[in-house]
């Protein structure tokens, strides 16, 4: 019996017995769709985890936040401490920084003509640019006298840009925040979306020293941002800065910091435990459904062997080898499960463009995931019909005709 | 063609109780013969059939085919000459549900090393006068229709030997008439048959009649006249 002729056959008994074939399929069909989305939304995520941190932190960098153990939110402990001088001071104290700015922030009205939104305020010094790495793409940046004189320019982000500027050109025009008259000399490099799924396009820049005395009315900073010069060196960095903060704000050996240090290579390695976790720990639960689906692949498989016991005789009688038989129920299961799985790979994938139209993902397919998902079907399949094949071969042709 | 040489079979129901299906069973069967195998229930003639098909190895003795002792031979070798030499039908007729009339028909040729089996299974078809039901499946089929397509499968790869193993139990009697002229013809066309049936009605179609009782052969006698039907 040719190598054909076997699949053939193979595919005519998955055809003769479908409901059979259907539950065979399911195991593989599940567990491989779990695998191939996970990976490949787990890939996807880390590659768009690790571009923000550089993106948002860069290489390098040591961003301060005000207040422990969280970012963002509402007022918490400690989170009207951080000021300028402590920013000041770190830069001052703890060598081997290049760039550092201090900033706050807060949320307000934005206004122009009759049109208005809500958009995210920064405030920043001449040296924002530099120590955030971030451009304006039409207009220009303040410099030092605009932070000195506290003057009310302000650089918008594109999404506040189309919406309070539909068909104009923003700059010059102006604006309102809150109840204060701004002039727009600037707009910001578009940047998409951050790791919180917060758009940073509807955020304004204005001179630090114009938001603090005329918007908020506070000289607590939010956060400051440090560039190392050898980002090799930002862990020993970071550590100097926590001792000079913990020295400045008078903390206790059992008080915890009023403040956090984040740097580049710390968040790389939350998004490392993460990855770990996605590639590692979620495949094997995948592994596990298709393990599960082979188990139960091999048991259905083995009660269509008794279930056919006459065919196998008969096929026996007409001239079949207990090879012959071995290789048709092996080719049976594998097929099935090999069907299923291939399956999984294609509804696994289209999982993975349909979360990406729902969530800030990025659409890598991970190819490698298709591949393990296939191979490893194959491989259950065919450890799924060995047991099955070897019990339909040892069948005596006169039993099984019986 | 066929030789028996003293066969015996014997199997192990429990560890206390073994069961003799046949014992001592000497015959010879020439080519061209139509031989039927009768006797009561138990009395071994399913058992003989299945030792002379290769599908059973004898417990004793020698089983030669054409000269050749068949009975020691692997199981490689025992579902070639399966494939070649030997057409089965039985009284299940024992078809593949859900597959066509031919594909059953075409079955033994997967099986068979033979490249030039192009129109050989529509042509037994054509045998056994189903030309016309080639694509049924069996359950469109009359169970005379279903036991003409095993016969054109036994007969696909020219076996010299056609056996049938209560062919007709499964039928009624016109059904039953029209099998067992099929069989007469093949015969008269030079086909070796041997049948086994507790019918008498069936038997009477052979020109060879070997009775069997607890495994021995009782009575071996050869019908002149053919049955007229």
């Amino acid at each position: 019996m040719t190598a054909r002729h076997v699949m053939v056959q193979a595919l005519r008994s998955m055809h003769r017995y479908k409901l059979r074939t259907f539950f065979m399929m399911l195991g593989s069909f599940v567990g491989v769709a779990a695998l191939t989305f996970v990976v490949s939304v787990a890939q996807g995520s880390v590659s768009g985890l690790v571009r923000m941190v550089k993106q948002t932190v860069g290489d390098g960098g040591i961003v301060i936040a005000a207040g422990g153990s969280r970012i963002g939110g509402g007022a918490h402990a400690g989170a009207m401490r951080l000021t300028i001088d402590d920013a000041a001071a770190v830069a001052h104290e703890v060598p081997g920084i290049d760039a550092w700015d201090s900033q706050a922030e807060l949320r307000e009205t934005i206004r122009h003509g009759d049109v208005t939104t809500m958009a995210r305020v920064l405030g920043g010094s001449e040296r924002w640019s530099r120590a955030w790495g971030r451009r304006v793409s039409r207009g220009e940046t303040f410099g030092a006298a605009a932070v000195a004189g506290a003057s009310r320019d302000a650089l918008i982000g594109e999404t506040v840009a189309r919406r309070i500027f539909p068909n104009a050109d923003p700059v010059g025009g102006e604006i309102h925040i809150g109840a204060v008259p701004f002039r727009v000399i600037g707009v910001l490099e578009s940047f998409g979306t951050d790791m919180h799924g917060t758009d940073r396009d509807n955020e304004i820049v204005v001179p630090l020293t114009t938001l603090m005395r005329r918007l908020s009315n506070r000289d607590a900073i939010t956060a400051a941002k440090f560039v190392a010069s050898d980002p090799a060196q930002q862990d020993d960095v970071a550590a100097a800065m926590r001792r000079v903060l913990r020295a400045r704000h008078k903390l206790d050996r059992d008080q915890t910091n009023d403040f956090m240090v984040l740097t580049s290579s710390g968040m790389l390695r939350n998004v490392g435990v993460f990855e770990r976790i996605a590639l590692l720990y979620v495949p094997l639960v995948g592994g596990v459904v298709l393990l599960v689906g082979g188990i139960v692949a091999a048991t259905l498989m083995l009660a269509s062997v008794n279930e056919r016991v006459a065919e196998i005789g008969l096929r026996r009688a007409v001239g079949a080898r207990p090879d012959d038989i071995r290789r048709q129920f092996l080719a049976e299961t594998a097929a099935t499960v090999v069907v299923g799985g291939v399956g999984g790979v294609v509804v696994g994938l289209l999982g993975v463009q349909l979360a990406a139209t729902r969530f800030p993902l990025e659409t890598t397919v991970s190819w490698a995931a298709v591949g393990i998902s296939i191979v490893s079907s194959i491989v259950v399949g065919l450890l799924a019909g060995v047991v099955p094949a070897h019990r339909a071969a040892r069948l005596r042709p006169a039993d099984a005709l019986r | 063609m066929i030789e028996l040489l003293g066969i015996g079979k014997s199997y192990t129901r429990t560890a206390l109780e073994t069961v003799r299906a046949l014992r001592d069973v000497s015959l010879s069967i020439d080519r061209g013969e139509f031989v039927a195998i009768v006797g009561p229930s138990g009395s071994g003639k399913s058992t003989l059939m299945n030792v002379l098909g290769l599908l059973d190895d004898p417990s004793d003795g020698r089983y030669l085919f054409d000269g050749k002792d068949v009975s020691a031979l692997g199981a490689v070798e025992q579902a070639r000459f399966r494939n070649a030499r030997v057409g089965f039908v039985f009284q299940a007729f024992h078809l593949l549900a859900r597959t066509s009339a031919l594909e059953n028909v075409e079955l033994p040729l997967l099986y068979s090393n033979d490249q030039h089996i192009d129109g050989r299974a529509a042509r037994a078809l054509e045998a056994v006068g189903l030309a016309d039901r080639m694509q049924h499946t069996p359950s469109e089929l009359s169970g005379g229709e279903q036991q003409r397509v095993a016969i054109a499968r036994a007969l696909v790869n020219e076996p010299d030997l056609l056996l049938a193993d209560e062919p007709t139990g499964n039928l009624d009697v016109q059904a039953a008439t029209e099998i067992m002229r099929i069989l007469l013809s093949l015969n008269g066309a030079g086909r070796t048959i041997v049948l086994v049936t507790h019918d008498p009605t069936t038997a009477a179609y052979a020109r060879r009649i070997i009775r069997l009782e607890h495994g021995r052969v009782a009575e071996d006698r050869r019908v002149s006249a053919l049955v007229a039907k």
